[in-house]
Parts: C-alpha cells; sequence; structure tokens
C-alpha cells in the first residue's frame, strides 16, 4: 500500500475495485465504513455484489475481466470534462500523451457495451473520484488474479496519477495483500529475481554484496516462479521441491497438471502445521510450530514491521521454521547458528536498506513502517512523498488497451465462473477448517448460482452441481443467490473437497506471472438433489 | 497457577491486527483485540478472534513424518534431517542446483523468509525461490 | 492514587487474600491486561489502572475454569463491578472467589457522574448523523425519530454487521456455553452480513436483563454500529416494564420480578 491503513479514513473518496473488503479484510473495511461516516465517497466496483456496495454512493457490476476497459473509461470521462490534476501531471509524471491517445477511444458507450455498465454510471464515477480529492483507491485479487493482472494495476496506478492521488495524505493506490506476511516474504527475497530488499540477483553490486555477506559465489541466473515451476517439474527440469508453509496443491490453478508434475519429483519436502493436501503427497513432513509458538516478525499490507511473541511451547516435536531450515543448513555442511529469531533480524536488516533502521527493540508493539533506513528515522506512512521510485523520480503513465481475458464463455462452455474468499475462512482451509468456530460458519464447499440460471439449468437450492471446464470436472452443492449476476458462478477456494482450481485455467500474466482465477469459462449441470 | 497474556499479530490476512493471547498454565485459552493497537484499535474478523483455535487444534502435525512405501512413519528429527540432507545433496551433485526448488511462505516471518530464501541461495546455490502469493 | 492501589495489590498477594490480581501494566506503551503474582511482585511497581478497560471479570472467569479454587483479584471500575454483579446474580460466579479494588468509574448511562474516561470517545463522523445513530445518542434521541426513519438507520446499521463476534466475545455478561447467535436454525450461516436485523435483535433480547452498559460491545466492533444505545434501549424496556435494573447489586434475581423460582443451571 502507499497509504496507511488509517488514512484511509481521512480519503475524500474511497474506490474499490476488485477486492471484497468487508470479507477479506474486514479491519480494512472498518476504516473504509469510518471514512464513509466521516464524509467520503465511495464507489464500489466488483461483478459480484459485495456487502460493501450497499453503502456506495455509487456501486457497479462490470463483467468479469473487464477491468481495464473500465478505468479507460472513466479515464476517458475525466479527459474529456478537464478534471485532470494538470500540474501534477506535468510536475511528477511522464508519458500522459501515451494515456490520453489510448483513453480517448474508450468512449462510455464504448465501455459500457464491454463492461455492462450504464454509461451514465461511468460518468459519474469519473466525477465522484475525479472531483472529491484525496482519494484512495483500494484493490486485491479481483484486479491481480488476471492474465491482464499487471495491466490492471497499471490501469489503477494510470487513474490515481491523473487525478495526482498519489504521494498524498489519504491518497493513493493500495493493493490489499491477501496473506499474512506477503508484503515480508516479497520484501526479504521469496522471489527468483531478487535478494532482500529487492536488490537483483543480477546486478552485479548486489551479487558481490550479498555473496560477501554470505560467504559464498551466488548464482546471478534468475530463478523460476511457482507458475513456471510447473513444467520444469514436468520436463525433469526440477528435481527436488521444499515447501515451506504452503499448499500449492489446492491453491494453484490447474490442480490435475500440477499433481502431475509433483508425483515426478524425485524428492519432495513440505514443512506445514497440518498434513495438508500438498504434505499428504511428499516424502518428507517437518511439523512446523504455529505463530503462538515462535517469536518473529510480520510485515502487513501497510508496510509495517512488527513483532509476534512466543506464547506457548510448541506442540510436540514440532520446532519453529527458523530453527528447521537452520537444522537443514547444518546438516549440508553450512553453518547456521543463530541464537533467537532476533540475531536473523539484525543480519537481514544489515543487509536490507529499507529496514535498516529497525531493531526488536525499536518495533515495539507498534512496529515501524518501512522505509525506515536509519535507527532515528520514524518510519514511513505513505511513499513517495518527493519522488517515484524511477531514476528521474518521475512517474510514469501506460497507455493499456483493453483485452478480454484468456477464455470467455462460449457455446460449450456458456458461464463465467470466478473464485474467491468467504468471511470465515482463509486461503486453502488448512488453518481455518479445523477451528470449530470457523468451521460452524460453513462446513464445506458450494457453488454460487443466480436464482435465473439455476431455473434454466433445474436446479433448487442445495442439489449437487457438476461444473466442468477444458481442465477438468468437480462437484459441489448450490446456493441460490443474487450476489452474483446471471451468467457468473462463484466458487470459494477454501475447500479441499470441492476444489476450485480443478476449473480454474492457468494462463497467466505474462510479467507478474499469476494465473488467472477469477476468470474461466464452464458448463453445469444438476448432478443430484441434496 | 500462572497467567500471562501475550501480544501477538493475527496470522490470518494481510492486515496484522494486534492480539492479546490468554495462557494460563502454558495453555493458551483464548485470544483478544489489542486495544491500543494502531492496525485494529482494539476490534478483530472472526478469524482474528479464533486465532487460538487452529493452535490448539488436536489435527498438528507433532512429529516429523518420512514416507516409506507409501506410506508415513514417525521419525526422529536427526533422520528426517539426515535423509532430507543426503537427498537434497546428491540431487543437486546430480543435476546441479537450480533442479532444486524452494517455495516460501506468507505464513512465515521475516526472519524465517530471509534463511529460507537465503538456504536456496547459499546452501543449494539456486534463485528458484518463490512464493504463493500468487495465488 | 496510584500508589495506594499498588500497595492495596501488594497486600492482597502477600497475605493471600488472593492467588493472581488482575489488572493493568504498561508495555512498551501500551496499557495491556496483567495477572499480578506473589512471586513477582516487585511488578505490582509498574501496575496502571487505565487508560484501556478490557474485561478482566471475563478473564478471571476463563482462570477459574482451570482453576476453580482459586481466589482472584480485580481492579474494578463501576462496570466490572456491576458486570460481576450480574455474573453472580446468574450463578457464574462462586462468592468470594473474586475480590474486587474499587475504582472510580467512567460515563454511562447507569451512572450520571465520572471523574475518568476509559475508552477513546467515540466520535461520529459528520455523516454518521444522516445515515446512523450517532455515537453517545441517548434513547430519547432514537424515540424523536420516525418509525420508518428509524427502522431505516437501524437497517442500515446492521448491514454493516461482519459476524465477527466480537460484539459477544468481549461482552463480560456473555457466558452461555451455547450461544443463540450460532444456532443454525435460528441464525443462518455463509453470507455476509448476518441475517439482518434477525442477528442483532437475537442478541438485544438476550442483553434484557443482563446488560450493564459497559460499552465493551461498541468498542470492539469493527462495523462502528452503537451497540450500546440497542441495549441500553432493551434495558429500558426491561426497567421500565419490571422494575429492575441489572447489575446493582449481586443478589437480585431477573426471574424475581416473574414471579419463578427457576434459575439458569450453575457453572
Ligand atoms: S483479525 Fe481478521 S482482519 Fe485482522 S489480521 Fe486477522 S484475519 Fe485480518
Ligand atoms: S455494553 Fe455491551 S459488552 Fe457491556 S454488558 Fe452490555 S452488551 Fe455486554
Ligand atoms: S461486533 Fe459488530 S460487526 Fe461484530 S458481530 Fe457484533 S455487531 Fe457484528
Amino acid at each position: 500500500m502507499t497509504n496507511s491503513i488509517a488514512e484511509i479514513e481521512d480519503s475524500r473518496c474511497i474506490f474499490v475495485i476488485g477486492s471484497n473488503t468487508t470479507e477479506c479484510h474486514p479491519l480494512i473495511a472498518r476504516r473504509i465504513y469510518r471514512g464513509k461516516e466521516k464524509g467520503a465517497k465511495l464507489i464500489v466496483a466488483d461483478p459480484r455484489k459485495i456487502q460493501l456496495g450497499r453503502f456506495a454512493d455509487i456501486a457497479v457490476n462490470h463483467r468479469l475481466g473487464s477491468d481495464v476497459a473500465l478505468l479507460n473509461g472513466i479515464m476517458h470521462v475525466i479527459v474529456k470534462n478537464g478534471w485532470q490534476a494538470k500540474e501534477f501531471i506535468e510536475k511528477r509524471t511522464e508519458g500522459y500523451e501515451e494515456l490520453e491517445r489510448t483513453v480517448s477511444e474508450y468512449t462510455p458507450q464504448r465501455v459500457s457495451a464491454i463492461t455492462g455498465v450504464d454509461p451514465g454510471k461511468i460518468e459519474r464515477i469519473a466525477e465522484l473520484y475525479a472531483l472529491n480529492r484525496p482519494a484512495s483507491l483500494l484493490y486485491a485479487m479481483g484486479i491481480t488474479q488476471h492474465s491482464t493482472g499487471v495491466d490492471n494495476v497499471k490501469s489503477c496506478c494510470n487513474l490515481a496519477l491523473l487525478c495526482g492521488n498519489l504521494a498524498v495524505q489519504g491518497g493513493g493506490v493500495n493493493p490489499l495483500r491477501g496473506q499474512n506476511n506477503v508484503q515480508g516474504a516479497c520484501d526479504m527475497g521469496g522471489l527468483p529475481n531478487v535478494f532482500p530488499g529487492y536488490q537483483s540477483v543480477n546486478d552485479p553490486g548486489s551479487n558481490e554484496k550479498f555473496s560477501k555477506a554470505w560467504g559464498r559465489k551466488l548464482s546471478d541466473r534468475v530463478g523460476y516462479t511457482i507458475t513456471e515451476m510447473v513444467p520444469a517439474m514436468e520436463e525433469g527440469r526440477l528435481k527436488a521441491l521444499y515447501v515451506i508453509g504452503e499448499n500449492p496443491k489446492l491453491s494453484d490453478p490447474d490442480w490435475k497438471h500440477l499433481d502431475a508434475a509433483i508425483r515426478r519429483l524425485d524428492l519432495l519436502v513440505v514443512q506445514e502445521l497440518f498434513l495438508s493436501e500438498t504434505a499428504q503427497i511428499a516424502d518428507v513432513v517437518f511439523p512446523a510450530a504455529s505463530v503462538a509458538e515462535r517469536e518473529g516478525t510480520f510485515t502487513n499490507s501497510e508496510r509495517r514491521c512488527m513483532r509476534f511473541r512466543k506464547a506457548v511451547e510448541p506442540m510436540g516435536n514440532a520446532l519453529p521454521d527458523w530453527e528447521i531450515i537452520m537444522k537443514l543448513s547444518n546438516a549440508m555442511g553450512y553453518p547456521m547458528s543463530y541464537e533467537s529469531a532476533k540475531a536473523v533480524f539484525n543480519e537481514m536488516s544489515a543487509l536490507t536498506p529499507s529496514y535498516a533502521g529497525m531493531s526488536y527493540e525499536r518495533l515495539g508493539l507498534d512496529g515501524l513502517t518501512w522505509p525506515c533506513p536509519e535507527p532515528s528515522h520514524p518510519g514511513t506512512p505513505y511513499l513517495y512523498k518527493e519522488r517515484f521510485l524511477r531514476v528521474n523520480g518521475k512517474a510514469k503513465f501506460h497507455g493499456i488497451a483493453y483485452l478480454d481475458p484468456a477464455e470467455l464463455p462460449d457455446e460449450e462452455y456458456p458461464y463465467f465462473l470466478t473464485t474467491g474468499r468467504m468471511f470465515a475462512h482463509y486461503h486453502t482451509g488448512t488453518m481455518t477448517r479445523v477451528s470449530p468456530h470457523l468451521d460452524a460458519e460453513q462446513v464445506g464447499g458450494y457453488v454460487e448460482i443466480h436464482p435465473a440460471d439455476a431455473r434454466d439449468l433445474n436446479i433448487t437450492e442445495g442439489d449437487i452441481v457438476v461444473l466442468s471446464s477444458r481442465r477438468g470436472r468437480m462437484e459441489a452443492p448450490a446456493r441460490l443467490t443474487h450476489t452474483v449476476e446471471p451468467g457468473v458462478f462463484f466458487l470459494p477456494i477454501h475447500f479441499g473437497e470441492n476444489p476450485a482450481n480443478v476449473l480454474t485455467n492457468p494462463a497467466f500474466d505474462p510479467i507478474a506471472k499469476i494465473p488467472e482465477f477469477k476468470v474461466s469459462a464452464v458448463k453445469a449441470e444438476k448432478l443430484r438433489e441434496p | 497457577m500462572n497467567c500471562r497474556i501475550v501480544p501477538s499479530i493475527c496470522s490470518y490476512c494481510g492486515t496484522g491486527c494486534g492480539v492479546l493471547f490468554l495462557v494460563v498454565d502454558g495453555r493458551l485459552m483464548g485470544t483478544l483485540p489489542m486495544k491500543t493497537h494502531p492496525v485494529n484499535e482494539g476490534k478483530l474478523c472472526i478469524k482474528g478472534w479464533n486465532l487460538h483455535e487452529y493452535v490448539n487444534s488436536f489435527i498438528r502435525l507433532k512429529s516429523p513424518l518420512l514416507k516409506k512405501d507409501g506410506r508415513f512413519r514417525k521419525c526422529t528429527w536427526e533422520e528426517a534431517i539426515g535423509f532430507t540432507a543426503d537427498r537434497l545433496r546428491s540431487i543437486v551433485r546430480e543435476h546441479g542446483p537450480d533442479s532444486v526448488g524452494v517455495l516460501v511462505s506468507a505464513k512465515m516471518s521475516n526472519e524465517e523468509n530471509y534463511l529460507a530464501q537465503k538456504f536456496a541461495r547459499v546452501v543449494i546455490g539456486t534463485n528458484n525461490v518463490d512464493h504463493c502469493a500468487r495465488l | 492514587m496510584h500508589d495506594d492501589v499498588k500497595n492495596q495489590v501488594k497486600e492482597m498477594l502477600n497475605q493471600d487474600v488472593v492467588d493472581l490480581f488482575l489488572a493493568y501494566r504498561m508495555m512498551d506503551g501500551h496499557p495491556l491486561p496483567f495477572a499480578f503474582s506473589r512471586e513477582n511482585i516487585e511488578e505490582v511497581e509498574d501496575l496502571v489502572t487505565g487508560p484501556a478497560r478490557y474485561p478482566l471479570e471475563k478473564l478471571a472467569l476463563e482462570i477459574l475454569k482451570i482453576h476453580p479454587e482459586a481466589t482472584l483479584g480485580i481492579l474494578a471500575r463501576e462496570c466490572d463491578q456491576r458486570a460481576l454483579n450480574v455474573l453472580s446474580t446468574w450463578n457464574q460466579l462462586e462468592a468470594g472467589r473474586v475480590k474486587t479494588i474499587r475504582l472510580s468509574c467512567c460515563p454511562s448511562n447507569l451512572k450520571e457522574h465520572s471523574d475518568c474516561s476509559y475508552l477513546e470517545p467515540h466520535v461520529s463522523g459528520s455523516c454518521k448523523t444522516e445515515l446512523g445513530f450517532e455515537f453517545g445518542a441517548k434513547t430519547e434521541d432514537l424515540e424523536a425519530l420516525a418509525p420508518e426513519r428509524r427502522f431505516s438507520r437501524w437497517m442500515y446499521e446492521f448491514e454493516k454487521c461482519i459476524k465477527c463476534y466480537g460484539c459477544r466475545n468481549i461482552c463480560p455478561v456473555c457466558f452461555c456455553r451455547e450461544c443463540s447467535l450460532e444456532h443454525p436454525d435460528l441464525i443462518g450461516t455463509g453470507p455476509l452480513p448476518p441475517e439482518v436485523p434477525l442477528f442483532h435483535l437475537v442478541r438485544a433480547v438476550h442483553m434484557a436483563g443482563r446488560c450493564i452498559d459497559c460499552g465493551l460491545c461498541e468498542d470492539a466492533c469493527p462495523a462502528e454500529i452503537p451497540l450500546r444505545l440497542l441495549y441500553g434501549k432493551v434495558n429500558e424496556i426491561v426497567k421500565e416494564v419490571f422494575g429492575y435494573e441489572t447489575g446493582t447489586s449481586p443478589g437480585q434475581s431477573p426471574f424475581q420480578v416473574l414471579g419463578t423460582e427457576m434459575m439458569p443451571e450453575p457453572l
């Protein structure tokens, strides 16, 4: 996020796109409620009728995967009316002409034909967003999990830049991270191309720095992303996989394909709290300690690095992840001898400029937001105050043309399928489904179907429905609801016995390598009554 | 009789709410929101309020497991680590370091992510490190 | 005033009057609930009485679940005291299990004057008045509204609910082993918001004769719903109709007014 979570309250306009915030980030939704009640305008754009939409000044349900078109249409209206932030564009950005050229083609009428959103509503959104500054734009997986994910993100940034809604208190572009420490995992170099602090593995300076610090010459060849690992496993280039705290079997698109690929591995090592779907097919399983049983730091969506503390002893013989990795490293002949998580933190912060000013003592209970380059630095609640991260300090507009999702409904597979979360569960369900109070809220999987579609398919509430796509088939009980539009089904991702990713499309964004979970084409059939 | 209230951070979504764990005699009894935490100001969602439940789940893994003839059996840490280190070493020797991949996790701490990628890069010698946040 | 409290706490611990004493202690600038013990008596020096308030009596019940023979001390504001009264009224707390050190208290409809503020005051946004009910509104303000407007404002408030159950979880007088809010035949599960207005009305009805207006629920509600006003209204009715005021003494029984001897099953 470029802003802090609390700042959302002080925005004059909050634009939520592709985020079911009340279910997936409830305590961020609270800030939206508060902002709204302080007088901010609220715009909600989501293919489903989400809870937040009920409180919006304007809520639209655009067709799945049509985000770029919608955003271009909004920008078209802004430019046409001269509402853009001219001074900001002049001083702090470049490439505006390119943007203007591109969006000029996206008239509300044309956008309406693509998105299904009434042209008048597009104009109204443009007006609310452009004329109530600072405006905060919030998005989540509904923007990123597309084959055009990077285009979607760039379009969000275009819109914010166009109105000068970046680098100001209460104004910014705020991706909401789906999982607890995604931010931290990326910051720490959990990516194939960078060391901690986003220092490139193939930059000679960075490579030398880390080679020296760690005492070995490091590879400068960019590694495989998770989406590239699958074909590498299939083709026998990847022989061993060490999976820590993840359940790719349930979170990867195209389950069957992945399953076959994983089985070709010579060695699968899984480190987990539970015997997850992935752990079940492992050769070795390491039992890990939970959040209450170890200490360390997490970095949340607003880049706030916070300490969690050990409350109880690990269950059975489970060990903290860092101790397991240390054991394995020692056994492989590279000695590691950290006394505590704090010792690891100190080594890390010395090598990571944005964390350099942090220490366990300084973090206290409030934590610190990065960048925090020195021990006297107070942390940075919002980014890019003075300059943007590019060489010349200016932000760049990108003219982005709309592209259809990789798969659209056709005669054989006539329905859209989208996936997501529900409020009581989390990710692949390994943690929430064993929690009695959460399990009680939702015991098993289901598929949301609009009553009109249900009528056509002769389906009633609770009937078991077979869904199939070009990749596979699965069954789930029907839940009839007006939350989805006619022609669209929704599947929650948490339930291994009704795995959504049997159906989803592994087509991925060429740059971010994020698969298109949010759009695929399916057909449905009633199997039996409940 | 021993009772402690330990501040921590919710490990579910990326909001990062401040919680307090109630520990009585070394047992995790419950979760409370931290009133003065800058992120959540004393409120939690249903997942945060029940954070202690998965920690206490009886189906947690309690021992390392090794698969033999298609079936898991419990083993010691020494066996599990020894087996894994041997296999990894011989795979690296035979097929090179880039034949190994490490998937780190958004559920691990910063320290653990740091160590895991360091492990991949230094001990194995590959940049095949990624996490599932794309998914 | 602090020193006075600290000395009393030390004395209670040293003289074995209580096994643990529940109050607050500063940690990195945050007042957190803390269990003081005889073994670490020096920690009492760091005891603070506020400003945050947590349901200490609820923590006490959790400890007593594991150590039913223990005696616990609690730093008790007016609201804690009222909560303890309700808990013993409803047979959830054995007499003498909890000893208190009394403290002057916070603003509440049950007590007009106050010399401490316990929570950050809830400020209503400028639109809250338009859209919903302002925090701190009085039940008279409710009545001043036309019924349709009153209805639609409450509906607006309830529709924000994210079903965190925080209002129940934090409530010092919510102690039922089986909660109606989780009864699938009564309130459906699955979608958000939970069934409007059933979820909230069920809780409101159950708070009749119980809610002691401590405000913890409202403070814990992520959806900014003025719950205190709702339960306050319910209890006003109980007071009017039955002449019953909750939490005023430990001996009263809400069923006395109904002329029955029935009591809920004890712990
Ligand atoms: S309590 Fe809820 S909103 Fe807060 S971090 Fe946990 S899951 Fe996210
Ligand atoms: S004010 Fe809320 S938390 Fe306090 S007793 Fe009443 S219902 Fe319970
Ligand atoms: S605390 Fe608020 S949001 Fe949570 S269940 Fe109660 S009323 Fe709903």
